[in-house]
Order: structure tokens, then C-alpha cells, then sequence
């Protein structure tokens, strides 16, 4: 890697502070995506401002209705939460099922939000459950928050403190796979919320979107049947050598009618 | 601990004595290695498949700071340093030979550790940055500016044998280097013409890499004085390298010295010198100093030597009862960017047949070189490829003919009583009881009750599919090995063998070879290894030959050791050498072991003791205990074995679950059962990691590696097998001084065709009749597709 700076402050004030006087340094979270991309040297920040030793950003506790996760709680911790399993267990089995041991004692959720790999678990989470995404500056609603291949509303400098999840009244997280990265081919986050039923797609397309199609059948009807015959164009869909974007596509019709099945706890589906 | 009392003798499985070691960090791999005052080195490498170099300006790269001194191709050819010596085939008597069937040569063209005219591969080391640290030599790297000028490339097999292809090398007159025929035309063209049936099959195995779980690393040495070379590095025999380096550089193998020490996994693909190991003793010399280079992942995804990548199109010709008749067809190997190695070609188109009964057969055989990594016999070279091709055939053919597949099997599969057989393209297959493994599998693997299951998955909305291949395995590669062994005074057996762990475990299982022949302590025989300082001779460890050919020599320096103990126990017995016999480390009078007898038994300690102390013993029996066993064995072995697996497809995805993986293979005498079942079950994650995920995948325009890193080159993982189902038989080679056969590639080498044939029984509803490897999901799906909308049109 290149030569950087690095600074670890203990409190948010001063990494924010930090952050607003160095534009050109770059937040570490856990470290998944950043410090293997500056090994490899497509990443060359001036510095960076390591998050990790800023205690306020870690936990998880429920606020009313709402599950609150911390942005520097590690996936290891979000899997065995007792709030997270009691409050969106879909939750703890998304966390539990990212990267390897390693990955999920460092990685955290603030991490991967802000990162916005197109094939990452969490933004699938995030937009199907109408979370808010609150940092040292605003609020930033999940339908505003990913623009696009590792784009977010973020600005230059912004940290993600928290993330505010409306429990839902039912949800499931369904992951197909890729076979080398083991990352989302097609991953379906499923939830049916104060607000009405949200779908959101991660691994199929450039970003994480909703499937709104599926989203306005199943307001009518929360239930796998209510999918029979929606069919996923296979326009936006991704294409490269570990699927063709004509079966990502199908692998979401497929998947999202398994989700739903998994929220909704149904034996599962025999082929017809 | 009981592992001193633990037994450990052959056929105990005993722990073994390298894992302590090397699961607690401390082993010494690669680039565990460090000397004083070492410089490091990066390797620029070309981003283009195919491309003349122009020039390679390096003025603002040596301004860096830290750079010490960039070396090109060039400078190679300035100091005079020769090729890479490759050897296309490895000399064996019990393999065929492939020659042009014109009659002229075979194509061979000088490789250079860095480019000295065009590219050939992306990846290909363009220029070598030496500095004072990694971070420096990187910094070099990138401010060297390299001119080039594109040309078209070609990756694809079957495409880089066309006559318009981009030409790889200007001098050759197309990209392919061998076309040999083997076999019997006339022959073949005759039951062909009188077959009840014949099926076809066309395929591709694809290209797939080594992944050993140690990346290469080398540092490299040079001493004015005495214009002395020292390369340390991960090799499969250091005695090989040595004499490798020493043809490069142009001196005498004595001014060359060779240490690896613990390797992290050969495969096969690390079994030849690499060009790296060459520029770091280079370098060294250059500038005075160590120089030190280690692989980084990425790197070894684009230049490591890869593997596999056979094209094949294959007709096999049967009576109307099933009997085969005769296979014919064509295999194209695909070497890479250099004429680097055509082994497994040959290895894999003598036994085009396999193990089954075949009066005639005649095929084409071509290696070609393209636009992609060179590549090596992997795992079983040559036989997972043709293997797989044959079991698909009879799986194939049994479609075709209503003939059930286990029963077309047992019809043709050679019996007992036909060995030994010489095989349509003139191999002698020696000794083995194809039938026995195969009922032995079945069974093991409940076939019979196969149905019951396969309806209690449909009800699951699962499609069931059971599988089934038998496979044989060359085992021939390099046939000289040497053992020298020195019993010490303290009753330390020291044995200096040339072949090397890359991971087998030779510590455990050669010392147990030792404790059971001359019975002493198994924690008292040490393997010693891997050094050209004390290492006279070793073929290296390849083609199942590490404990076969370390067997026949050590128990016969066992033997000259007993020889030797038995004068000089009967100098102090003082009796005929006649009379003693030795058992479990003692030389005994006959007749008086375990009888309180005047001056007896004498153990083999004391008999070391008396060799370093009595002076008056006959000289040749003066001084320490000391036995040489040096072999050539020109025989090859031939072990055998089934295969059963049975999957699970969910088949609105595609996706798959192996349910159960059954395994028996003949090992003819068992020296450490739980290393034979480690070698077994990695050995089939190699071969299921290729049938089903594993892929170098090279862009077809661009000659770009899509899959330069663990996010895009699949591996399996322990949790996509089930606990393997996996026994030996032991029935003695009769070939095999000792009765022992390999077992280090059985595992993969029919876990291709096994895992295949499952996937297409489990579709068979769907009108599926193949699906081509790495057989991943989608592929799985679209046969499905296929196969309905076939049907429905």
C-alpha cells in the first residue's frame, strides 16, 4: 500500500471534526473493503480516520418500536443479539450468513452501508425495512440513501452513527449465493411493514433496488401464490461469468416467492 | 501424551509428526525465509494477452527512491542465462511416446524468466524491480513505462488449433505444436463399421489452477567467494531445481545450492522450476546482495502454471449386447503461452479406455499453445479428463442401447483373469479386482435402495441423482529415487531421501516405514529433506511416487543396515552371521529369542554402539551404521477404484447438494489409513471443485483472466461436501516389490465423471443429457430449459 496517515480519535466530535477538515482522508470502519483495496493499490486516501475506537458507535438497544443498530457494531454481534433477534430476527441470520469469522468480527454494519457494494447483504436490509440512516449530520430515509455502484447520499466527510429499524411485522432475508466470493448472486430481503409489504434486490443489479411489482401484489395478498406469473425483466440485471442477467432475473422470481414464504413460516414450496 | 506408546507401525494411523509444527506457526515456508541485508524484488507483469515489447523505459523507476536496480529480458540475454529447461514429457518406459505423425519434430520454443520479445500471457513478468523494500520495488513498478504494440490472441483451445489463429510464435508454422495418432486406425475403422451403436460425445475440461494454500515465495543468495548460488524456496524436489538453475545460469551443479522447507501444496502445478526462482539467485549476484520475491494471490491467479483445458471429441462403438468395440476421437491439450509440458496429454490419451475391456482404438492427440498461463499435469494429469469422457460415453451409451449403466459396466469392465492387459494403446495395465472395488461401492453407497430415496426427495420438490465411476491411475513420473540411511550410536535413524512434503506427510508415514522394519522408536527416525547440501538424488514428488518409490528404496537400505547389524552381532554373539536373526531391533541366535542365552539377543543400538566403538571389527563395518538404497523403477502402478455420489438438484434454481460421496480405493497395503483418507477426501474436493465451481476463465477477445481472485475464482469450501463415505482395499501390487499402490490422486481422479454423471442421472427426467463442467447452477438450470423447451417444440 501507499504511505497514508492515520488517526484514531476516541470520540465522535473529533472524528468528525477530522473528517470536515480532511476531505481527502478517507473513514475506516472495519477495514473489509478499504485495506484490501489499499493492499492492492487501487485506493490511495492521504489519510485515514479509524472509527474503531469510538465506543459511542458500538451497540444495539430498542427504542419503542424501533431497533436501533450502532454503525461500527460488527456483524458477530448483530447475529447474536438478543434485541435483534427478538425485534427482526431476518436480522441476525443476514449477519450471521456475511463473509466468514473474520469478516464478521470486523465488518460493520456503518461499514458496509457506507461502502454500498451492489452485492453486499446489509443495503438489502436496510431498504426493505424503511430504515433511517442517521450520521453527524442528518437523517437520510433507505429509499434515498443508495444511488448507485458504491454511490450513497453520503457527503464527503458524513459518518453513519446509526441505523433506525421500524420492526416489521414479518420479514426474511433469502441469499443465493455466488459460488467464488460467496457474496449475494441474488440476494431478496422480504418485509411487510406499517408502511406496506417493501422487496429489496441486492447481487442483481448495479445497486440494491425495490421490486415494486412484487411489492404491490403482495400489499394485496402476503403471500408466496400472490407471485405466480411476475416475472423479472431481465433489463439492469447484471451479467458476468457467474450468471447471465436472464438468470439473475429468474433467481429473483424464484427467490422473492421463498422469502416470502420463509416471513410468512411456510413448510417449503414442492415444484408444481 | 501416548503418542510414544502409540503403535507405529505400517498400517497405524499414526498422528502425524509435522502437524504440531505446522499448525502452531511454526514451520518454515517460503517466505518464512529472511536474510540479513535482503533486498526485494516485484515483478512487473504484462496486462496484455498478446503484445511485442517495443521498449521498457525504466529512467523514472530507478529515480524512485529505494530502487536499486530493474532488470529486463535483456539483461538475461547480456549475462548469457539460458531458457527454462522444460521437459514436455516425463521419461517413463511403462508410458507411450507422442510424436508428429508426419514426422517432423514437436515445436518447442525457448521460455524466458522475463519477456524478451512479445508477450504471450497477461500476467507474463515483463521486468523485475529490485529495492530496498516491497513498498519501494512497487513504486518502481508502477513508474515503469512500458511500449507496446497489441496483437490479436487467442485463449481458447479448439480456436488457438485453427490455422487462422493469431500465431502465438512467429517461427512455428501454426499454434500446434504436437499432432500425434495413437492407436489403430485401420482397426478401429473396422468395429466401427460394424457396430450396433455408437455415441458421441463432444466436451471441454476446462483450464483450472493450482490454489496451493502457500503462494511462492523465493529469496535468493549469491557468494563472490566461491561464485556460490543459494535459492530457498518451496520447490517438489530440491535436487531437480537445483540441476535446473545450474542449466540456466550456465555452472556446475556444485555451484548451486537448493533448501526448501515446508511447502503449502504442489499439485503438480508447482512441480516445475519457475522463472522467478531463477531471477532471485540472478538478481542476487546482480547487485550484491539477497534478493527476496513473494507471490501475492493475485499474482499467482495470473502467473502460476495452470491446468487441465482438454478439448475432446470422442465416439465409442458397441455390438448389439453392449460390448464395446472400439472408441476413436480427438483431444486437444491447451499449453498455454509456452511449450512448457504436453504430459498430460499422453497421460491422458494412453488410457483413453480406462479400465474397460477395448479391442481397438485410435485417437488424435494435439497440444497447442494460446494466449493464457502455461500450464503442468495437475492432480492426476491426464486421467480425471479422459476418465470423466469414458464414464460419460457408457453413461451415454446405456441411454442409447436401454442397457442399465451399472450392468454395461460390469459387461466390459476387465476381470481378473485377464491380467495382466495391454490396453488398445499398448499400456500394460498389470495387476487388479475392477469388479471387487466397483461391487464394494455400490454397496457402500446402497445403489440398490437408491429409488426410495429418489422418491422421498421428489416429494421434497427435489431431483434425486446417483452417479457412478471407476477409474485407474498411471502412477509412473520420474523412476529414480535414493535413501541414504544412518543409524547413530544413540539409536537415532537419520534418512536422507530426495522427495519432498508439499503437505503428504513423509515425516509420519516414511519414519513409520523405518519403525516397522528395523523396529526401532518411531520418534527416533528422522526424515531428512529437501537440501542439496546432503540431498544426492530425488525425483521429486509427482505421478504417485512419493511413498511408492520412497517404500522400495528405504526397505532396501533397511535391509543392507540388517545385513551389516547381523556381522556384527555375530562378532559379539561371537557366532556365524549365519545363525542371527533379527526381529522387532534385536539380532538373536536362532532358536534363542526370548530364552535367557549367554550374551543375546543384541539390539540394534548396541550394534550402532559396537560399529562407532570396537576397532576390531572388519573395516567396511567401522564407523557409523550406514545403508544406501538407490532404485530405478521402470515398472508404473496402476491403483484403481469407484466412485458413487448422489445428489440433490432444486431445480427452479438449479442449485445442487451433494448428499453423499462414496469412495473405495485399492491402496495394496495401507502404510497410515488416516493420511490415505486426508489424501482421498482432498483429492475429490479437487476433483468436485473443478466439475462443479473451479474455472480460470479467460476473456475470449480480450485474453483477459476474469477470474484473477478468490471474488471471482471459485473454491469449494468444507461445507458444500457431506462427511465422504470412503474405504481402502488393500489387495498387494504385484508390481510393486512391497504391494503398495498410491493413493494420492484417486480421489480426483474420477470425481469428474462421478459428479457429472449424477448431475445428468438426477435431470433425467428433464430430457437432460448433459451438462458441461464447471457444472455450476445456471448451467444446471439452462440444461433444464433446454431440455423442456426440446421437448415441447
Amino acid at each position: 500500500m501507499h504511505d497514508f496517515l492515520y488517526q484514531r480519535p476516541t470520540q465522535l466530535p473529533e472524528a468528525s471534526q477530522w473528517a470536515k477538515e480532511h476531505v481527502d482522508y478517507k473513514l475506516l470502519a472495519g477495514g473489509m473493503s478499504l485495506i484490501p483495496s489499499l493492499k492492492m493499490r487501487l485506493s490511495q486516501p492521504a489519510g485515514l480516520i479509524d472509527l474503531s475506537a469510538i465506543d459511542a458507535l458500538k451497540g444495539v438497544r430498542i427504542e419503542g418500536d424501533e431497533l436501533i443498530i450502532k454503525a461500527m457494531t460488527p456483524h458477530a454481534e448483530v447475529a447474536i443479539d438478543k434485541n435483534v433477534r427478538q425485534g427482526i430476527r431476518a436480522l441476525c441470520e443476514l449477519a450471521a450468513g456475511i463473509g466468514d469469522p473474520l469478516v464478521r468480527n470486523r465488518g460493520t454494519i456503518g461499514g458496509s452501508l457506507a461502502n454500498a457494494d451492489p452485492a453486499a447483504c446489509y443495503p438489502s436490509a436496510v431498504l426493505a425495512l424503511n430504515a433511517t440512516i442517521k450520521t453527524n449530520q442528518r437523517e437520510i430515509a433507505a429509499d434515498q440513501f443508495f444511488l448507485g455502484l458504491f454511490e450513497t447520499a453520503l457527503h464527503p466527510g458524513e459518518i453513519i452513527t446509526e441505523i433506525r429499524f421500524p420492526k416489521p411485522k414479518a420479514a426474511a432475508y433469502w441469499k443465493f449465493r455466488q459460488p467464488a466470493s460467496r457474496f449475494s448472486l441474488v440476494g431478496v430481503f422480504v418485509a411487510q411493514t406499517n408502511t406496506g409489504v417493501r422487496v429489496a434486490i441486492t447481487g442483481a443489479a448495479d445497486t440494491v433496488f425495490r421490486h415494486t411489482e412484487a411489492e404491490q401484489r403482495l400489499n394485496v395478498q402476503f403471500h408466496p401464490s400472490a407471485l405466480k406469473g411476475l416475472f423479472m425483466s431481465e433489463k439492469n440485471m447484471n451479467s458476468d461469468i457467474h450468471a447471465s442477467a436472464q438468470y439473475r432475473a429468474h433467481c429473483i422470481d424464484v427467490i422473492t416467492e421463498r422469502a416470502v414464504a420463509m416471513a410468512l413460516n411456510l413448510p417449503p414450496q414442492k415444484e408444481s | 501424551m501416548s503418542a510414544s506408546i502409540q503403535s507405529a507401525k505400517i498400517g497405524d494411523s499414526v498422528i502425524r509428526k509435522e502437524d504440531h509444527r505446522l499448525v502452531t506457526g511454526a514451520g518454515c515456508f517460503s517466505d518464512d525465509v529472511n536474510l540479513p541485508g535482503q533486498a526485494y524484488s516485484v515483478m512487473l507483469r504484462s496486462p496484455h494477452a498478446h503484445a511485442k515489447v517495443l521498449g521498457i523505459h525504466t529512467k523514472n523507476a530507478l529515480k524512485c527512491p529505494g530502487v536499486i536496480s530493474i532488470l529486463t529480458g535483456q539483461d538475461l540475454i547480456t549475462d548469457k542465462i539460458k531458457a527454462i529447461p522444460h521437459r514436455p514429457f516425463s521419461p517413463h518406459p511403462a508410458d507411450i511416446m507422442l510424436t508428429n505423425s508426419d514426422g517432423s519434430e514437436m515445436f518447442m520454443a525457448p521460455h524466458y524468466p522475463l519477456v524478451v520479445d512479445k508477450v504471450r500471457h497477461v500476467g507474463e513478468a515483463v521486468a523485475m524491480v529490485i529495492a530496498e523494500s516491497l513498498a519501494a520495488a512497487k513504486d518502481g513498478a508502477e513508474a515503469i513505462e512500458v511500449d507496446y504494440e497489441i496483437l490479436p490472441s487467442v485463449t481458447d483451445t479448439v480456436s488457438a488449433a485453427k490455422k487462422n489463429a493469431p500465431r502465438v510464435f512467429d517461427t512455428a508454422p501454426s499454434n500446434v505444436c504436437l499432432d500425434a495418432e495413437t492407436g489403430d486406425r485401420e482397426k478401429t475403422e473396422q468395429a466401427f463399421a460394424k457396430a450396433a451403436k455408437i455415441v458421441s460425445f463432444t466436451t471441454w475440461i476446462p483450464r483450472i489452477t493450482g490454489v496451493p494454500l502457500e503462494p511462492r515465495a523465493a529469496v535468493g543468495e549469491y557468494t563472490d567467494n566461491g561464485r556460490h548460488y543459494t535459492l530457498h524456496a518451496g520447490t517438489s524436489g530440491a535436487w531437480r531445481t537445483q540441476m535446473d538453475i545450474a542449466i540456466m545460469l550456465g555452472v556446475h551443479e556444485d555451484h548451486v545450492r537448493v533448501i526448501t522447507k515446508d511447502v503449502g501444496g504442489h499439485f503438480g502445478t508447482r512441480g516445475m522450476l519457475y522463472g522467478e526462482f531463477l531471477l532471485v539467485v540472478w538478481a542476487a549476484r546482480r547487485v550484491g546482495r539477497p534478493v527476496k520475491w513473494t507471490c501475492d494471490r493475485q499474482e499467482a491467479f495470473v502467473s502460476d502454471y495452470q491446468a487441465r483445458d482438454l478439448a475432446v471429441e470422442a465416439e465409442l462403438a458397441l455390438d448389439e449386447k453392449g460390448h464395446f468395440l472400439a472408441i476413436r476421437g480427438s483431444n486437444i491439450s491447451n499449453a498455454g503461452g509456452h511449450t512448457t509440458n504436453f504430459s498430460p496429454l499422453r497421460k491422458g490419451v494412453e488410457i483413453m479406455s480406462t479400465i474397460y475391456r477395448m479391442p481397438a482404438a485410435f485417437f488424435r492427440a494435439r497440444g497447442v499453445v494460446s494466449n493464457t498461463a502455461p500450464t503442468r499435469p495437475y492432480r492426476s494429469s491426464g486421467r480425471p479428463e479422459v476418465i470423466y469422457v469414458m464414464e460419460r460415453l457408457i453413461d451415454l451409451a446405456a441411454l442409447a442401447c436401454g442397457i442399465d449403466r451399472v450392468t454395461l459396466r460390469r459387461i466390459n469392465l476387465l476381470q481378473n483373469h485377464e491380467m495382466p492387459y495391454t490396453n488398445p494403446f499398448g499400456m500394460v495395465f498389470s495387476d487388479g479386482d475392477y469388479h471387487q472395488s466397483m461391487e464394494k461401492a455400490l454397496r457402500m453407497a446402497d445403489w440398490d435402495g437408491f429409488e426410495q430415496r429418489r422418491q422421498e426427495a421428489k416429494t421434497r420438490g427435489q431431483c434425486r441423482g446417483i452417479g457412478i465411476a471407476n477409474y485407474v491411475d498411471t502412477a509412473s513420473g520420474v523412476p529414480r529415487e535414493r535413501a541414504e540411511m544412518t543409524l547413530r550410536a544413540d539409536g537415532t535413524v537419520e534418512v536422507i531421501i530426495g522427495t519432498v512434503s508439499t503437505g503428504q506427510g513423509h515425516e509420519t508415514s516414511f519414519a513409520q516405514l523405518v519403525t516397522d522394519w528395523l523396529g526401532v522408536p518411531f520418534d527416533q527416525v528422522k526424515i531428512l529433506t529437501g537440501d542439496t547440501q546432503f540431498v544426492k538424488f530425488g525425483g521429486g514428488t509427482h505421478s504417485g511416487r512419493g511413498l511408492r518409490l520412497a517404500s522400495i528404496v528405504i526397505h532396501s537400505a533397511c535391509q543392507t543396515i540388517i545385513k551389516k547389524g547381523k556381522r556384527i552381532a555375530a562378532l559379539l554373539l561371537k557366532c556365524e552371521p549365519s545363525v542371527i536373526e533379527f526381529k522387532e531391533g534385536v539380532f538373536y541366535q536362532k532358536g534363542e529369542l526370548g530364552q535367557e542365552s549367554q550374551g543375546g539377543p543384541v539390539s540394534l543400538t548396541q550394534v550402532a554402539e559396537a560399529s562407532m566403538g570396537l576397532t576390531d571389527l572388519p573395516e567396511e563395518l567401522q564407523g557409523p551404521l550406514r545403508a544406501i538404497g538407490d532404485e530405478t523403477v521402470t515398472v508404473a502402478e496402476f491403483p484403481y477404484g469407484c466412485q458413487v455420489v448422489e445428489v440433490e438438484i432444486d431445480p427452479q434454481l438449479g442449485s445442487l447438494k451433494i448428499i453423499n460421496y462414496t469412495a473405495v480405493d485399492d491402496v495394496g497395503r495401507a502404510v497410515n489409513p488416516a493420511i490415505i483418507h486426508g489424501q482421498v477426501h482432498g483429492g475429490i474436493a479437487q476433483g468436485v471443485g473443478q466439475a462443479l465451481m473451479e474455472q480460470a476463465h479467460y476473456d475470449p477477445v480480450s485474453g483477459q483472466l476474469l477470474s484473477g481472485s478468490f471474488m471471482d475464482y471459485a473454491m469449494p469450501r468444507a461445507s458444500d461436501f457431506p462427511f465422504f463415505n470412503a474405504q481402502y482395499i488393500e489387495i498387494p501390487s504385484k508390481t510393486h516389490p512391497l504391494g503398495m499402490r498410491p493413493a494420492g490422486e484417486g480421489g480426483t481422479a474420477p470425481a469428474l465423471g462421478v459428479m457429472i454423471n449424477a448431475i445428468c442421472h438426477a435431470l433425467q427426467d428433464y430430457g437432460v443429457k448433459h451438462v458441461e463442467m464447471p457444472a455450476t447452477s445456471e448451467r444446471i438450470w439452462q440444461a433444464i430449459q433446454q431440455a423442456q423447451a426440446t421437448k415441447t417444440s
